[in-house]
């Protein structure tokens, strides 16, 4: 049959590309979501989570030689999930209650800086050098996909996909349907009022920075367990903001969806129009898509829309 | 009581728009030039012009761009490094097109032809806002970079896809090149960024740098009291890119020497002009040489505290001087978002109470 | 007030009809605004005064209805070509810019008269210079009206509120308007400031025969100085006329419900 296999593997592989993209797209979406700050540092975050994680694993990170042992997977990553929520709490005390009242560019900026003091103590406490991240997940491409199809698919991808829709649902679920979530949106619509409704904006944010935290973690081991736990981790921060762009900055679905376009339209445009003139498109072209979407349509595909009043 | 205005009573509108109108300032700044233009030369060496002076003057005008178009009008930009390359690539071209042709007036030139590339790229500005209009931005700094390194005319297809700068003489006398004496270039250097940092604050306190503070401050007000956002904006980006690309030229011709686009103008460059500018001052001429003396010196600092000091291996300093400057950010930020030029107003108006307390 | 009253219309909106996705704003609204009169729009809250005002300075664009200013005919205004017709306002929440000081914002008001290019201004001796003089000896005589003087240099953001509205008035002044749109200018101040505001209106009014458009919940200051108005309510016109004529009005007593707003 004329069905073309390499663009569908193109087509696929963009997409699980993508998929990485809206785990890391979706911190930011919820951090966006509930305090109105763009939230650069997101990235940093998922290289500092997976270089923490490979602390508590690795016979050569802190923990062994503090400790004498490292932990096994299982106990790793919930201490690493402690060590974010830990980090949010810090984050939000040094940093983010002193900015409550400016402008959101003020709070951006504040943490284009929160990515550099990251990334610096990241280098220093546990070194630059690339790191392996094993936490068990079957590495190769699937077995039956290759045999069935013909189709070269990473098990790893699948795996980070299976894991990403999981995350949306259970995130989509804690937004809607409790309490904290729907605190969170209060918050997000107006900090005034949810103030004035007694809800406690410190500790608001304490949870977002920390679920975003844990969402970070989740990105750094699928980043980090197909490419190693490195620096290059932290650039894709730059990349979501074009998913942002293209999904909305406050839509959950909308970061997932984003990414996916994202993704398959990088690998396409990389792979078709690449070779025309000279390759390396992945560096610019999630930008210039954002850009035209930007000028065609501000709010994204799943955004609100801004009504401006004066 | 060294620094009172009592008795100085303007007279004219004139006398109150002038750029000091306090007499004290004047005879400081004056003061600073002479010294600037007539000492220094004779002092200066290699290591202070090259490692120093230079990086911080041209660094200051690149705040100095960066500040018209975001501390004044208000529109983030994160393509910096990107358009001092074109300022950069530029002048490159140009001078190898014209080498007769006198240097200056090429520098001018690949300021005017950055800020047709600023224009272009700020168009979108007019449709998006904040953040959004800074990913525009990063659309433009990552594309131009890509455009630079791939397309061989750009660096006259040299295999290393570096440009190097030819050496030039202006008006007979050496300032690019390894030939060129650390006082001329300085001098050269210096000549440009004085003319220009006027040029730019007589802008900015004229109805052109009300109109672009106006749009910082509440665009909608502005356009329904008349100001046309269309011109306003990209006014601020023809400014602002020219400014920058003229910084790129000199950054690339009489600083560095070489250069090649992932390392000199990458996005870690948009970053530091940011970092200048905010820890300068947003919205302050005086906060571009503040934050620029602020983030040439502070390397150097560090790596005499740590490495000379302390005995720490240059690769740690590095980390440290990272973490050190996300959180000076973080700092300013917090205490001080009008960063060192609010500070030094503060300290001035202290000044004029001088010796009472209050 | 009555006394320079020519009945020629300086601006007439004919059914307009102005909605946000579901929400009607504005619902066949018309009157006419003559030269050199202060008509005065009043209504509860909600009614649609703001997005009337908003209407006629091009910010919002009506779905529906005319706007005919000076004569000509409009669909649509552009908020910059209102400005340079002459049309200027004031804002219910105050639009200051907080960037700058007292002097600069109303300097901004005369952006529609000042013309010299970057190049001018970059060099500032010449034409650029004389022509910033030109225009701060206008705006220093708004100053005086406005006896405003000791606040010239300070930050806007920094002045108390009923200062503030009255540097936005000065904006306004110094475009020299044909068309003043006020957007409750008084609200917040105490007695003492809304006489003063008061007077400052009237002045402008029958010293320089602006006509002014004004927005206003006191009906003390509404009764005082207008010379006609109109009602609206959710959207409507239920009721215009002399004030006299408005509040004897049974439509009107019952849309504010006959509560006093004093």
């Amino acid at each position: 049959m004329a069905f073309d296999l390499f663009l569908l593997e193109v087509v696929i592989s963009g997409l699980m590309t993508g998929v990485m993209y809206a785990l890391v797209a979706l911190g930011f979406v919820l951090i966006f979501k509930a305090s109105g700050v763009f939230n650069f540092a997101q990235g940093v975050l998922a290289l500092f989570a997976a270089l923490a994680l490979y602390d508590f694993l690795a016979e050569d990170g802190w923990f062994f030689a503090v400790f004498g042992f490292t932990l096994p997977v299982w106990l790793a990553i919930p201490a690493t999930a402690l060590i974010m929520i830990l980090l949010a709490w810090v984050i939000e005390r040094a940093v983010l209650r002193f900015l409550v009242k400016q402008e959101e560019i003020i709070l951006f900026m504040a943490t284009i800086g929160l990515a550099f003091v990251l990334e610096g103590l990241g280098d220093l406490l546990f070194g630059s050098d690339v790191k392996p991240l094993d936490i068990g997940i079957p590495q190769g491409a699937s077995d039956w996909l290759l045999d069935n199809f013909n189709l070269y698919v990473e098990k790893l991808e699948i795996v980070a996909a299976a894991t990403a829709a999981v995350l949306v649902t259970a995130l989509a679920i804690f937004f809607q349907k409790t309490r904290v979530g729907r605190a969170l949106r209060a918050v997000a619509d107006d900090h005034q009022a949810a103030l004035s409704v007694g809800i406690s904006l410190d500790k608001i944010w304490v949870v977002v920075w920390s679920v975003s935290g844990i969402v970070a973690l989740v990105a750094g081991i699928m980043w980090g367990s197909k490419s190693g736990v490195q620096f290059s981790l932290s650039l894709i921060a730059l990349k979501a903001l074009p998913v942002l762009i293209l999904g909305g900055f406050t839509s959950v679905p909308g970061a997932i969806v984003g990414g996916l376009i994202i993704g398959v339209g990088e690998k396409l445009a990389e792979v078709y129009v690449g070779p025309l003139v000279g390759g390396a498109i992945e560096n610019w072209f999630a930008y210039v898509l954002a850009l035209g979407f930007l000028l065609f349509r501000p709010q994204g595909l799943f955004g609100e829309r801004i009504i401006e009043r004066v | 009581m060294l620094y009172r205005e009592n008795g100085q009573f303007k007279s004219s509108y004139s006398a109150d728009q002038a750029i000091f109108p306090i007499a004290q300032d004047r005879v400081f700044v004056i003061g600073i030039l002479l010294v600037a233009f007539c000492g220094v030369p004779f002092v200066i060496n290699e290591y202070w012009a090259n490692a120093i002076l230079i990086p911080l003057l041209v660094y200051a005008l690149a705040g100095l761009g960066l500040n018209i178009l975001t501390g004044y009008c208000g529109q983030v930009s994160l393509g910096t490094g990107a358009f001092m390359a074109v300022g950069a690539y530029a002048s490159f071209k140009l001078v190898g097109f014209f080498p007769e042709v006198n240097y200056l007036i090429l520098i001018f030139f690949s300021g005017l032809v950055t800020a047709a590339v600023g224009v272009l790229f700020g168009l979108p500005s007019l449709r998006i806002k904040g953040f959004y209009l800074a990913v525009a931005t990063l659309a433009a700094q990552f594309f131009l970079i890509w455009l630079f390194n791939k397309v061989g005319w750009f660096y006259d297809h040299s295999p290393t896809g570096m440009i190097t700068v030819r050496p030039i003489d202006f008006f007979g006398i050496r300032v690019t090149g390894p030939e060129a004496t650390p006082a001329a270039k300085y001098l050269f250097t210096l000549t440009i960024i004085a003319v220009l940092t006027l040029a730019a604050k007589n802008i900015v306190r004229g109805r052109i740098g009300r109109s672009w503070m106006a749009i910082r401050d509440m665009d909608i007000a502005a356009e329904l009291i008349g100001i046309k956002p269309l011109q306003a904006k990209l006014s601020a980006f023809a400014v602002s890119s020219f400014y920058i690309g003229v910084a790129g030229a000199l950054y690339f011709g009489v600083y560095l020497g070489s250069a090649e686009p992932l390392e000199a103008f990458d996005i870690n460059q948009s970053f530091y002009v940011l970092f200048i500018i905010i820890i300068g001052g947003l919205g302050s001429i005086l906060g571009a040489f503040l934050g620029a003396a602020f983030i040439v010196l502070l390397p150097i600092l560090m790596k005499n505290l740590m490495v000379g000091g302390f005995g720490v291996a240059s690769g740690t300093a590095g980390h440290v001087e990272i973490l050190l400057l996300g959180a000076l950010i973080i700092f300013f930020l917090i205490v001080e978002p009008h960063g060192l030029a609010r500070l030094w107003q503060i300290a001035k108006e202290k000044l004029r109470l001088w010796p009472f307390p209050h | 007030m009555t006394a320079h009253l020519k009945n020629e219309t300086l601006l007439e909106v004919e059914s307009i009809f102005l909605s946000f996705g579901g929400v009607h704003a504005l619902s066949d609204v018309s009157f006419d605004i003559r030269k050199g009169e202060v008509r005065s729009i009043i209504g509860p809250n909600g009614a649609g005064k703001s997005s009337m005002l908003n209407v006629i300075n091009g910010f919002y664009h009506p779905q529906k209805g005319i706007i005919t200013y000076q004569g000509k005919r409009r669909a649509q205004m552009k908020p910059h070509e209102a400005a340079s017709g002459g049309i200027a306002r004031t804002f219910q929440n105050i639009a200051l810019f907080r960037g700058m000081s007292t002097l600069d914002n109303i300097m901004t008001g005369r952006n529609t008269k000042m013309s010299k290019g970057l190049f001018w201004q970059a060099l500032h001796f010449g034409p650029a210079k004389r022509e910033e003089i030109e225009n701060r000896e206008f705006v220093e005589h708004v100053i005086d009206f406005l006896e405003i003087q000791t606040i010239r240099k300070t930050p806007v953001g920094r002045l108390p509120y009923g200062l503030q509205k009255r540097v936005e008035l000065g904006r306004a002044l110094a475009a020299e308007p044909t068309l003043l749109l006020l957007d409750e200018p008084m609200a917040g101040m105490n007695l003492e400031e809304k006489e003063d505001m008061s007077r400052f209106i009237l002045e402008t009014n029958e010293e320089f025969g602006t006509t002014i458009a004004l927005i206003e919940h006191d009906m003390g200051v509404v009764m005082d100085i207008s010379d006609r108005v109109v009602v609206l309510d959710y959207g409507r016109k239920i009721a215009e006329g002399t004030p006299e004529e408005v509040r004897a009005n049974q439509n009107v007593i019952d849309a504010y419900l006959g509560v006093s707003h004093d």
